[in-house]
């Protein structure tokens, strides 16, 4: 390849104008500054005003600097410069020209700027100089003075964009003359012509290392990247022994103090950058331990080294399995005591730093993280690898004898536990830690240092609790012994952090697991912990743990609290604020009722759907306003009554009392008043309470649409995808005589799953599940007026984001039915006499509620003493058109509690074969028809209820009417009902083959109204 | 497209203050990066294809300093940067938990309009008070691959991984260059352009041709100073007193000559590719041209040596030993001696010709490692010998570099013993031997022990040496046992000093309160845990150790080790006449063809660096010494 004619250089400084020009270098550094962003599409400076300068000016290099900046940033490759850019062609010729005189003493400064200056537009303008080559050979080569670096560069340069043009040319020349920036240059250009040209020359390469290789023992530290770039560009010129010759130098130049210390760092680099030379890296271990006087950054960079080493030998698994292993121990321990001072400094000291930055670079050095971020390799054996658990042994050793350590050992395992590849060797490093580190520590005020470990463990789902539990335990323990007027603030401080660990174990364990100790933990501080507010949040922790399920409960801790190591920004659904809509106006959220649930139970028998209210029935009696002013039914006025409505006299509660004097009147009296002092007076006290069982439910889907829950907690499991209502209340409210309805409350609760309303599931899965989709709530009745009525209800609930929920339900209907109990038995009456008080109670009610009998007159103190009862009776009868076998079936179903006797063969041989009734009165003969035919009132919707009661005569023209109809010779039977507040209703039932016929007495007339819509429903 | 040269995009020099002292873009170097960006974007493998052009653009000086104090705010200092610490986030240099991030580092500018972009490698090398930042051109790749490291969510990467920082920096030999860049602006800021020293023991000096030319290249007679005895060896952060007077110069730095290093950069590197950093050589060409000098007729002339000398030939040479010691005086930890010498050289020879050096005794000497001037070339060293050929440059230069083991006697040994008596009083104890084995021609020219404190105020100190005078400072007991001018020669001396100290009370001390706000950020002390130990029956060292480092500050990674938490006196000496390390060179021997008649003069002198002598009843730091694998 013969270099092309050299073109003759033009003389372009033959006639120089003379523009006045005193520029000062402060406004060329100006415009080289500001050359930058040169705009593509501007074009190049108009004319190069420097050409004209005379060699003496004192600016002329920086004018010529920035000119040729000018023109290199301006202009775009490629370019003919002969047409397009007629002044670089002028600029080009001109520099050329002051090259063009080699070996001109005094000159060769300006020679050699304008060699510079066209290796700069060279490198701007690939090709540019490609034709003057061979000229440029011959300058080159003739030129001596110190000025033959630039040519030779300038060479180099316009030879490499030869090369990558596709027009080779050759370059070698001789490195003594140049400066080590200019070798670095040089190197570099001659580096990438020779690889073009290595495939036709191979000897090249034996050439670059005869040239180069002297660099080895060179003190610059360019020189010697330069040679490490070459040893990787050309590999077979540098044998095995170059190789560890260069590592061997590396390592040594890392220990020359002489150096600046980003140069000797940079040297372990370079060793540990290359494949190539980080294979050679054990065997130099000896050079990479770090001496005494190292900057720390230096013994950091060496224990990285030596980390890599130790991680090279452990990993070799030779057959001196066990030697390799000590000595990779011992190359981490003798690497540790360079920055042994981190024992006992305190936890942020830079030593510490260090110290644990070697031991996560030995970690990560054995295990490197996987290319593909799953799993990192090596994972296993180092698990099981003694120097594993060497690495663990010394971690132990720390935090059991240097307790300002402990927050250092938690951050590094937190590092280890965030990182996806690294996961494995934080729990492991936990579990040694709950295994070896716990048994050693004593219960204590010095306890506390641990508490950061203790969180981590606590944090962990793979790491047993019982032992940090039981640790715990002991520590509140002896904190209460210890607890003193001087110690009230440790207390606390020490209380609450436990409590927070026991929080944070709620958090990320199953309750399950941790159930059992933990609560007794939780109970122990409630009972004896002397801080008031450590009891609470115990109490706090306690309940959660026993009421809120899973998974659940791990999601509630976690809002409003920080996770460790992570930034607010990224916890954006921990930290939701209760959003302005929990405010907003309820009445656009779709009703409540519709997708939340609360349900009776047990069916009501009667349909029923209107209530017989009598307003103020009994006020008069009452301290004005006592009960009234309690019942607060402004959430629904609708329901409300007129407070100035009529006032119905209660006809009960006659002042006077009569005397009665016929035997068989003193004993019925005698029945009832022994009666009567067990009924609790629900004026003065407590009086009977009625309960009814409800279910509390809510649906999910329709939950979720109307509160936009959209869940974080992810997971297959379904319940993690159900919504929650958190601390439901449950209140009631009601416009009937019930008293003040308690108010229920509900910790928790999932969602039902959708679709699930309507499967078949299993009867023992139903009930596991009712815990979590399903609450039973006992509503609590303390009627003062036995009659039916509407509860209303209203629920306040928090859902997961923290929106309260409010509003009102379906009420729950109360029927007459559910007022139904026994009588009460005076506590001395023995267990065999029950069945024959009731008999005789039934008798003596019986006649006392006989309006023609003069008990109404009578009253009867209650129990407690203060208040009394009057019996004022109302008789009725109800024909039932049915079989005796649907009316015994029902009695049973419904009723069989409240029978007291019967009578008759054929029904007590069916009675008593069913088994369903006991414990009651049988009379096999039916007594000589002595039952009244006087109280036989036919129920008809179409006849006014009370002038039928009134109206004592037509009653008695019914009864006899109905009298002899029906044969009813099966029998007959007593039911006896208690109503409270202190009521009764009687049943006196004649079963017949085609109809029964009911007596009904009561001493309470308006419940006549109900009764019998009742005994329809009953065998309907 | 970089390749393996190096160009620098730009250089910024920053104020303490956060202001920009001196900036310089090259335009040239700038368009290289453009394309090499848009030949990236081009081949449609650019994720950044988004972002557009934001890279591409060199930012603003006042961005510069704004991204610098920013990041200086994020990483803070000593703990802050380099480790990986708990404080550490994605996207800052210490997540990438290397220390050498804090010697390259990245930018993050930030664009009011839209997202900012970052710029890496910034070499960052901190000199007199300034912040010298160079901005090398790199490559898109190895750009990407760092901002990945950046970003990785792991828990840091190891030495085995693709793409680690080792690798990312060996292929860079641009960061290399910057740094010698960076190197050399700094020399200019802080004035330390001096030559390498070299001493002559006879003889004035006289000024050649050459001295005449340039004026500032430093010659045998003007010798800069030898460090002032308290002084640490050099101006380095290695001693705590050291430490002290670079915080107390930070207030206000020395001004520097701009149009000085404006001339230096026009010289070395024109269009932003670094060709000679040598200062002397590059400003005497600026400044005086070659107006009458010769060329030589049949070689090239190298261009480390623009000028020719003329005039009497002779050639000099100097070795110049530094001790770094640390005396234990205990049973279980073996003392530690090593010796970095150099040999500096100034040839005062006319034309071109070739030196030839033969160096023996390097076996005996147990030299560990050399490296020489990039004029050497050396032999393979054999058994006990290496030639060394070189031409010389001209004016001084240090012709070699090695380590090694002191080979004698340490010059002082003993002990120190320091015991706190209460909390604020102290007693200690010297017993020391000098110059024990040192026959003449040895000398120590003077000989001084330090007991630093810098964390107490000295009251007062009682007791008298067995030699020497006893001086006191506020945060120090100085003793000197040889004065300069009074040399110690051909014998040995035993020094006693029996005394005590007493210390001012502490006072709270006022921390530096935005330095320790964010070294120890991470770890809030529980004050509950801490009380009960100074019941446990801990000896009161211990006690009033743990209550003095209480408020210490974490150390620079720059450090060895945290200086103030131990009980220690430093000893200064010189000594000349001989080495250490027993490497000498036989001055006659000394070969130059072609054959002048030049005599060679050699000096030998030894001073001492970090000498310490640990409190032998206090802490003390070590290191393990290489177990044979």
């Amino acid at each position: 390849m013969a270099p092309p004619p050299a073109p003759g250089p033009r003389c372009l400084l033959a006639a120089p104008p003379r523009p006045p020009l005193h520029l000062k270098p402060l406004l060329l550094s100006l415009v080289d500054d500001h050359l930058l962003p040169p705009s593509p599409s501007s074009s190049p400076p108009s004319s190069p005003p420097s050409l004209s300068f005379p060699l003496d000016h004192p600016r002329r290099d920086h004018l010529l600097v920035t000119v040729v900046s000018a023109f290199a940033s301006a202009l775009s490759a490629p370019v003919s410069r002969d047409h397009e850019a007629p002044h670089l062609a002028a600029l080009v010729d001109a520099l050329l020209a002051a090259a063009n005189r080699p070996n001109h003493a005094p000159d060769r400064a300006a020679r050699a700027l304008a060699c510079d200056a066209l290796r700069a537009l060279d490198a701007a303008l690939p090709g540019l100089l490609a034709e003057a080559l061979g000229h440029l050979y011959a300058l080159a080569a003739a030129e001596r003075s110190p000025a033959a670096q630039s040519y030779l560069l300038l060479l180099a340069s316009a030879a490499r964009h030869a090369v990558r043009l596709g027009r080779l040319a050759s370059g070698a020349s001789i490195l003594a003359v140049l400066t080590p920036a200019a070798a670095m240059e040089m190197m570099a250009i001659l580096a990438e012509v020779a690889s073009a040209v290595l495939q036709w020359a191979p000897a090249i390469a034996a050439h670059i290392k005869v040239q180069f290789g002297g660099m080895v023992h060179s003190s610059s530290p360019m020189l010697l990247h330069s040679l490490l770039t070459l040893f990787v560009q050309f590999p077979d010129a540098f044998g095995a022994e170059d190789e560890r010759t260069m590592a061997h130098r590396l390592a040594l130049a890392a220990r020359e103090v002489h150096r600046p210390l980003a140069v000797r760092l940079l040297a372990l680099h370079w060793l540990l950058g290359s494949v190539r030379f980080r294979n050679l890296v054990p065997g130099l271990a000896r050079w990479f331990y770090p001496a005494v006087f190292d900057p720390l950054a230096l013994k950091a960079k060496k224990l990285d080294c030596l980390a890599s080493v130790a991680a090279g030998v452990d990993g070799e698994k030779v057959a001196a399995a066990d030697r390799a292993s000590d000595q990779a121990t011992g190359l981490l321990d003798d690497g540790l005591v360079c920055v042994s001072a981190f024992r006992w400094l305190l936890a942020w000291s830079t030593e510490t730093g260090v110290a644990f930055r070697a031991l996560h670079s030995v970690l990560v050095g054995a295990a490197p993280h996987s290319t593909d971020g799953t799993r990192c390799s090596g994972a296993g054996e180092l698990l099981n690898s003694t120097f594993f658990h060497h690495l663990q042994a010394i971690l132990v050793d720390m935090a059991s004898e240097h307790q300002g350590l402990v927050p250092v050992i938690a951050d590094f395992t937190n590092r280890l536990l965030a990182c996806n590849s690294h996961r494995w060797a934080g729990e492991r490093l936990l579990r040694t830690l709950d295994e070896c580190l716990l048994p050693r520590l004593e219960p204590g005020y010095q306890l506390a240092s641990y508490y950061p470990i203790f969180e981590k463990i606590a944090q962990n789902e793979t790491v047993p609790q019982h032992r940090l539990i039981e640790l715990l335990t002991k520590q509140m323990v002896s904190l209460t012994k210890k607890h003193g007027p001087d110690t009230e603030l440790k207390s606390w401080s020490q209380g609450s952090k436990v409590v927070g660990i026991c929080r944070v174990m709620l958090k990320h364990h199953h309750s399950s697991h941790i159930f059992l100790p933990l609560s007794h933990l939780l109970v122990l501080t409630i009972e004896s912990f002397p801080d008031l507010e450590v009891r609470d949040h115990a109490r706090i922790c306690l309940r959660m743990l026993s009421c809120v399920p899973g998974k659940k409960l791990r999601h509630i801790m976690g809002v409003g609290e920080q996770p460790s190591g992570v930034t607010p920004s990224h916890s954006g659904s921990l930290y939701d604020i209760p959003s302005p809509r929990a405010a907003q106006d309820l009445k656009s959220m779709p009703d409540l009722a519709s997708y939340i649930h609360l349900e009776r139970v047990v069916p009501l028998i009667v349909k029923q759907s209107w209530a017989l209210t009598l307003p103020n029935f009994s006020v008069q009696n009452r301290p004005s306003g006592s009960i009234l002013s309690i019942q607060d039914v402004s959430s629904a006025p609708s329901e409300q009554e007129n407070p100035t409505g009529p006032t119905i006299e209660r006809i009960g509660y006659r002042q006077e009392t009569l005397r009665v004097m016929d035997s068989k009147g003193a004993a019925t009296l005698q029945i009832l008043r022994r009666y009567f002092t067990c009924v609790p007076d629900y004026l003065h006290s407590s009086g009977f309470k009625i309960r009814i069982q409800c279910t509390f439910r809510f649906d999910s889907e329709p939950f979720n649409d109307a509160w936009g829950l959209d869940l974080p907690v992810s997971g297959s499991d379904g319940a993690d995808e159900l919504p929650a209502l958190y601390a439901v209340t449950i209140t009631f409210s009601s416009s009937a005589h019930f008293g003040k309805i308690p108010s229920c409350h509900i910790p928790f609760i999932l969602g039902e799953p959708p679709g699930s309303g309507m499967d078949i599931v299993p009867i023992d899965n139903q009930n596991r599940e009712e815990s979590s989709y399903c609450a039973s709530v006992m509503i609590e009745l303390e009627p003062q007026e036995p009659s039916p009525g509407l509860i209303d209800v209203s629920v306040e609930a928090n859902t997961e984001n923290c929106q309260v929920l409010s509003g009102s339900l379906k009420p729950i209907t109360v029927g007459i039915e559910d007022m139904f109990l026994k009588a009460s038995v005076p506590p001395d009456t023995p267990r065999e006499g029950v069945a024959m008080y009731y008999q005789d109670l039934f008798h003596a009610l019986w006649e006392a509620c006989d309006s023609s009998t003069n008990t109404g007159r009578e009253t009867f103190p209650l129990s407690g003493g203060k208040g009394s009862a009057a019996i004022n009776g109302t008789r009725s009868v109800k024909l039932l058109e049915v079989t005796p076998k649907v009316l015994i079936g029902a009695v049973e179903r419904y009723l069989a509690s409240f029978v007291v006797s019967v009578s008759g063969g054929s029904l007590v041989t069916i009675l008593r074969g069913n088994g369903v009734i006991k414990n009651v009165m049988w009379e096999e003969n039916v007594p000589d028809a002595s039952v009244d035919a006087d109280a036989l009132v036919p129920y008809s919707p179409d006849n006014n209820l009370q002038l039928q009661l009134v109206d004592d005569d037509e009653i008695g023209v019914g009864a006899e009417r109905y009298g002899h109809e029906s044969k009813r010779d099966m029998g007959i039977m007593r039911v006896m009902i208690f109503l409270p507040p202190g009521y009764h209703l009687l049943f006196l039932m004649e079963v017949g083959r085609a109809s029964t016929l009911v007596r009904i007495r009561t001493d309470h007339w308006p419940c006549l109204a109900y009764v019998d819509e009742y005994l329809e429903a009953l065998i309907s | 497209m970089s390749g393996g040269g190096c160009s620098v995009r730009a250089i910024w020099i920053l104020t303490p203050n956060d202001t920009v002292a001196f900036s310089r873009r090259f335009a040239v170097v700038e368009k290289r990066w453009r394309a090499a960006w848009e030949a990236e974007e081009g081949d449609g493998e650019g994720d950044r294809r988004g972002t557009g052009a934001a890279p591409l653009l060199l930012p603003a000086d006042h961005e510069v300093a704004a991204a610098f104090a920013e990041r200086w705010r994020r990483e803070g200092t000593a703990r802050g940067s380099g480790i990986r610490t708990n404080v550490s986030s994605v996207g800052l240099d210490s997540w990438v938990d290397d220390p050498i991030t804090r010697h390259i580092i990245s930018l993050r500018l930030d664009k009011e309009e839209g997202d900012g972009f970052m710029l890496w490698p910034v070499v960052l090398q901190k000199r007199g008070g300034y912040y010298v930042l160079v901005l090398p051109l790199v490559d898109p790749q190895p750009f990407r691959a760092y901002e990945n490291l950046l970003k990785r969510s792991d828990c840091g990467s190891s030495a085995k991984e693709n793409g680690n920082l080792s690798s990312i920096l060996f292929n860079l030999p641009c960061i290399t260059g910057a740094f010698m860049v960076a190197h050399v602006v700094g020399d200019i800021i802080t004035g330390d352009i001096a030559e390498p020293e070299v001493i002559v023991s006879s003889g004035p000096s006289v000024g050649g041709l050459l001295d005449s030319l340039t004026g500032s290249i430093g010659i045998s007679a003007r010798a800069k100073p030898i460090a002032a005895p308290v002084a640490a060896p050099t101006a380095s952060l290695s001693s705590p007193v050291g430490a002290a007077q670079s915080d107390s110069l930070k207030g206000g730095v020395r001004p520097f000559d701009k149009d000085l290093l404006r001339n230096f950069i026009i010289g070395a590197m024109p269009f932003g590719t670094p060709q000679d950093l040598n200062y002397a050589n590059v400003t005497s060409i600026r400044t005086t041209g070659f107006s009458g000098d010769p060329l030589p007729t049949d070689q090239k002339q190298p261009a480390w040596k623009p000028y020719l000398y003329k005039g009497r030939q002779r050639i000099i040479f100097t070795s110049l030993e530094t001790i770094n010691a640390a005396l234990y005086d205990r049973d279980d930890v073996p003392d530690f001696l090593s010796v970095s010498g150099q040999v500096t050289c100034r040839a005062e020879l006319e034309g071109l010709p070739d030196v030839s050096l033969p160096l023996t005794g390097l076996k005996t000497a147990h030299v560990e490692v050399s490296s020489f001037h990039h004029c050497v070339q050396a032999s393979e060293p054999t058994a006990n010998k290496q030639t060394l050929v070189f031409q010389p440059p001209l004016g001084n230069f240090v012709l070699m570099h090695y380590q090694a083991p002191c080979n004698i006697a340490p010059p002082v040994k003993g002990f120190y013993q320091l015991s706190m008596v209460s909390e604020n009083e102290g007693a200690f104890l010297f017993k020391l031997t000098l110059m024990e084995g040192y026959k003449s021609p040895f000398i120590m020219d003077f000989c001084m022990i330090t007991m630093p404190f810098p964390r107490r105020r000295v009251a007062s100190y009682d007791g008298n040496p067995s030699i020497g005078t006893v001086s006191m400072t506020e945060h120090s007991i100085e003793w000197r046992i040889v004065s300069s001018g009074r040399g110690l020669s051909g014998r040995s001396i035993e020094a006693t000093f029996p005394g005590t100290v007493k210390f001012l009370p502490r006072t709270v001390q006022r921390i530096n309160s935005s330095f320790r706000s964010v070294s120890s950020i991470g770890y809030t002390e529980d004050s509950d845990s801490e009380q009960d130990n100074a019941k446990n029956g801990a000896s009161l060292d211990d006690y009033i150790m743990e209550k003095i480092n209480k408020d210490l500050h974490a150390v620079d990674l720059e450090e060895p080790l945290s200086w103030q938490v131990y009980n220690y006196a430093k000893v200064s000496f010189k000594i000349t006449g001989g080495t250490l390390s027993g490497l000498t060179i036989d001055p006659k021997s000394v070969n130059v063809y072609p054959s002048v008649k030049a005599p060679a003069e050699y000096s030998m002198q030894t001073s001492s660096g970090d000498y310490i002598l640990w409190n032998t009843l206090g802490k003390c730091p070590t290191a393990a010494l290489p177990r044979e694998l």
